[in-house]
C-alpha cells in the first residue's frame, strides 16, 4: 500500500516488527542511544532548576495554540512581508510540489552543488532526491546530516540525526570518504569534516536551509543552529531556498523571543543556541554577503487537514527532539525503526496523520507503551499520550481489524450468562490441554503473539 | 547596572566556553589586540563602525603585524572562509545590542556589517558598548525590531563558540563557525565619544 503522500523513508526494508526486533538485538545501537538520552536528561534537569520551567512550557504552549488558531491570517501577513523585503514566496500543497519548485529553482540558475543545512520539512518531502534526480550535487553541511550522507542512513533522532553512531564507526566513514586515516577523537572528526566541508560552502550555487520559526509581523525566518553551517549555507550561496512546515510560524516578537528560548532548553538543555540566524529578505543594496535571491517554499503536505481536527495540537510541535529522548521505546528501537524522518512519540502520531490512515506507518501510534513520559517532556504541552491513544483508535491497518474482530467475538460471548460460562469451561479445558507442566509456553492462532513474550499457567491457581 | 550586566553577560558566555572582559574604553584597543595576537590571527576583517573606527583599534593591530581588512572587504568567498589567503583570521564585530542573562550577542548585517563576518572567520571578537546591554533577549530583539523602522536584512544571536554534539551527544568545539568567542565590553570612560 502507498500512501497519498509519502513521509516514510521508501527504501527502509522489513515490517515494523522486525525493524525493532533488529534494533533491540543491536547492543551498541542500544548503547549510543542510552548515552545520548542519559546527556539530554541531565540536561533537562539543568534547565528545571535554573529556570521557571512549567510556567515557560504553559506560555510556549498558549503562543502556539494561537498561532495555529490564526495560521491562515499569520501565513498571509507572513507573505506580504517576505515579498516586501525581496524574497519569492511559493505555497506547496504537497511534497511533490515543493519538490518541483525548487529544482525549477535550480535549474533557471543552471546550479551544481546544493549546500544544505539540516532541515526535517526537506527531508519529510525527500528534497535530496528530487535534486539528485535532476542532475545537482546534494551536499549535507550538518555535521549530524553529512555522517549520514557518507553513511547512506536516514536520520535517528529529529535534532542529533546520528546520535545512534558512535565514534568509531565516524571516524571509518570519514576514512572511507577522504581516502586517508582520520584520528578516532572526538575533536579531531569535527575538525576535519569543517576542512572538508569548507570548500563546498565555498562553491555552492545553492543553499537550502529549513527554518524554525517564521516571524509574520517582519517576514523574518528564524533558523536556529550550533554548528555555523545554517549562517554560511544562508549567507554565502547566491541563492537561499528556505523550506518551512505551514504551521511554524508566531504573530510576532514577543512571542519568538520566548520560543527561541524554550527551544534550546527543551533540544540541548541549555538557555540559548550557540547561533540564531533572523533572515528578512536576499542582500541589499551596498551588502557584500547575503543571497541575490530568496525562495521561501511554504508546506502544507496534509497540515491545514488537521486544523480543527482532534489531532490539532500536533501541529504545535516545534521539532525539539525531547520527547524522543524521554521515549523508553525510542531509548531502546532508534528512530531509523519507524521508517520516518519524525520518529519517537511526536514521529508515531504525526506521520500516520500526513501519510493517511491506510499507509504502512498507520502502525506507527502501537510503537509506545503509552507511559506518558512525553507528556512531561514536551516543552509546548502538547498531549502525545492523548494523541497516541487517539490516533491508536482512528488507524485500521489489517492486522488490527483481526484484532478488533477477535475482541468483538469476545464481547458478544460475555454478554449472557451461557457464553460466559461456556467460554470459561472452554478456556480451562483449553489450557490444560496445551499446558505442559502447569504453563502453557504458546497458545495457537491469534494468542500466539501475547504467549511469544510471557507464559499462562495452565491452572488456576497455578500449582 | 551596566556592570552588573557586564559580568552576567560574560558569566552566560563562560558557561558556553566563550570568554569576555570589561574595559574602560581608553584601554580597549589594547586589550582587543592583545587578544588578537593571543589567538595568532594573521588577518583581522572588522565591521565598518564609527564608534569601532574611534577606538584606535586598527592602528593597535597593525602595530601588532596583523592585517587589517573593513568590511566590505571587496573580497570573494574563499577569502573570506580562509580557503585562500591566511586561515587565521579573526572576525571583529559591534553587536547592536546584547541579552545579559543568555548570554547572547545580536549583530545586524548591513553595508558595513556582513552576515558571516564571525561564522567564516577561525576566531570571533566582539566589541561590545556597555549601553547596549540589556537583560533579556526580548528586550535585546526589541531594540532590532520594535522601533517601527526596517527590519536588517539579517540579524545574527551568537552565544558562543561554534560547537557540535552530533558525535555521541558530547559538546566539542570548533564545527563550522568560529572556534572561540571572546567580548570586550567596553565602558564608557573618561573622554570618549558617546557610541
Amino acid at each position: 500500500m502507498s500512501a497519498d503522500r509519502p513521509v516514510s523513508y521508501p527504501d527502509v526494508a522489513g515490517t515494523l516488527r522486525q525493524r525493532t526486533r533488529e534494533a533491540v538485538a543491536d547492543a551498541e545501537l542500544v548503547g549510543n542511544l542510552r548515552a545520548s538520552a542519559d546527556a539530554w536528561a541531565a540536561g533537562r534537569t539543568r534547565m528545571e532548576e535554573q529556570h521557571a520551567f512549567a510556567a515557560m512550557r504553559e506560555r510556549a504552549r498558549q503562543i502556539r495554540t494561537d498561532a495555529v488558531g490564526r495560521l491562515p491570517e499569520l501565513l498571509r501577513r507572513l507573505e506580504s512581508e517576505v515579498r516586501a523585503a525581496g524574497g519569492h514566496v511559493y505555497f506547496a500543497a504537497d511534497g511533490a510540489a515543493a519538490c518541483a519548485y525548487v529544482v525549477e529553482v535550480a535549474l533557471a540558475r543552471g546550479a551544481r552543488l546544493v549546500a544544505k543545512s539540516k532541515s526535517m520539512a526537506t527531508e519529510e518531502i525527500k528534497l535530496n532526491e528530487a535534486l539528485e534526480e535532476a542532475g545537482l550535487r546534494v551536499v549535507e553541511t550538518d555535521l549530524g546530516e553529512w555522517i549520514l550522507q557518507l553513511a547512506g542512513q536516514h536520520p535517528s533522532h529529529i535534532i542529533a540525526p546520528a546520535v545512534h553512531l558512535n565514534r568509531g564507526q565516524v571516524a571509518d566513514l570519514f576514512a572511507a570518504e577522504s581516502g586517508r586515516p582520520v584520528p578516532r577523537e572526538r575533536e579531531a572528526l569535527v575538525a576535519h569534516a569543517r576542512g572538508r566541508l569548507r570548500e563546498v560552502f565555498a562553491s555552492a550555487d545553492i543553499g537550502v536551509s529549513g527554518v524554525n520559526l517564521a516571524v509574520a509581523e517582519t517576514g523574518t525566518l528564524c533558523v536556529v543552529e550550533n554548528e555555523g553551517n545554517c549562517r554560511l549555507v544562508t549567507a554565502l550561496p547566491p541563492v537561499h531556498v528556505a523550506v518551512m512546515g505551514m504551521e511554524r510560524i508566531v504573530a510576532g516578537w514577543d512571542e519568538a523571543a520566548h520560543l527561541l528560548e524554550v527551544l534550546p532548553m527543551a533540544a540541548i538543555g541549555d538557555d540559548a543556541a550557540t547561533y540564531v540566524n533572523l533572515i528578512t529578505g536576499p542582500r541589499r543594496a551596498g551588502e557584500q554577503d547575503g543571497p541575490e535571491e530568496l525562495h521561501l517554499v511554504i508546506l502544507d503536505g496534509g497540515r491545514s487537514a488537521l486544523r480543527g481536527t482532534e489531532f490539532e495540537e500536533v501541529l504545535n510541535c516545534i521539532r525539539c527532539g525531547a520527547c524522543l529522548y524521554s521515549c523508553p521505546v525510542w531509548r531502546s528501537v532508534g528512530g531509523q525503526a519507524y521508517a520516518s524522518p519524525y520518529s519517537g512519540p511526536i514521529g508515531a502520531v504525526l506521520t500516520p496523520l500526513l501519510e493517511g490512515p491506510t499507509s504502512p506507518s498507520a502502525e506507527l501510534p502501537f510503537l509506545s507503551s503509552l507511559c506518558g513520559s512525553c507528556d512531561d517532556a514536551c516543552p509546548v504541552g502538547i498531549p502525545l499520550h492523548d494523541l497516541l491513544v487517539r490516533a491508536r483508535a482512528r488507524v485500521r491497518p489489517p492486522q488490527r481489524r483481526r484484532e478488533r474482530a477477535a475482541f468483538r467475538v469476545w464481547s458478544h460471548l460475555w454478554r449472557g450468562r451461557v457464553g460466559y460460562w461456556a467460554s470459561r469451561v472452554a478456556a480451562r479445558v483449553g489450557l490444560r490441554l496445551l499446558g505442559r507442566r502447569g504453563w502453557v509456553h504458546r497458545l495457537p492462532g491469534p494468542g500466539a503473539a501475547w504467549t511469544s513474550q510471557r507464559d499462562l499457567p495452565s491452572r488456576w491457581p497455578p500449582t | 547596572m551596566a556592570a552588573d550586566l557586564a559580568a552576567e553577560l560574560i558569566a552566560a558566555l563562560e558557561r558556553r566556553r566563550g570568554s569576555g572582559a570589561a574595559v574602560a574604553a581608553e584601554r580597549a584597543a589594547a586589550e582587543a589586540a592583545a587578544h588578537v595576537a593571543g589567538v595568532g590571527a594573521e588577518r583581522a576583517v572588522l565591521a565598518d563602525d564609527a564608534w569601532l573606527r574611534g577606538l584606535g583599534l586598527a592602528e593597535a593591530l597593525s602595530d601588532g603585524g596583523v592585517e587589517v581588512l573593513w568590511w566590505p572587504t571587496g573580497h570573494d568567498v574563499r577569502e573570506l572562509l580562509g580557503l585562500d589567503g591566511p586561515e587565521a583570521t579573526v572576525g571583529i564585530t559591534v553587536p547592536v545590542a546584547a541579552a545579559a542573562e543568555r548570554g547572547t550577542l545580536v549583530l545586524a548585517a548591513g553595508a558595513g556589517h556582513g552576515r558571516a563576518i564571525d561564522v567564516a572567520s577561525m576566531h570571533h571578537l566582539a566589541l561590545l558598548p556597555a549601553e547596549r546591554l540589556v537583560r533579556s533577549l526580548a528586550a535585546a530583539l526589541d531594540t532590532v525590531y520594535g522601533r517601527g523602522g526596517v527590519a536588517p536584512s539579517a540579524v545574527s544571536l551568537v552565544s558562543g563558540p561554534s560547537r557540535t554534539s552530533d558525535i555521541e551527544k558530547i559538546s566539542t568545539l570548533g564545527a563550522h563557525g568560529a572556534l572561540d568567542l571572546h567580548v570586550i565590553v567596553v565602558e564608557r570612560g573618561g573622554g570618549s565619544e558617546d557610541p
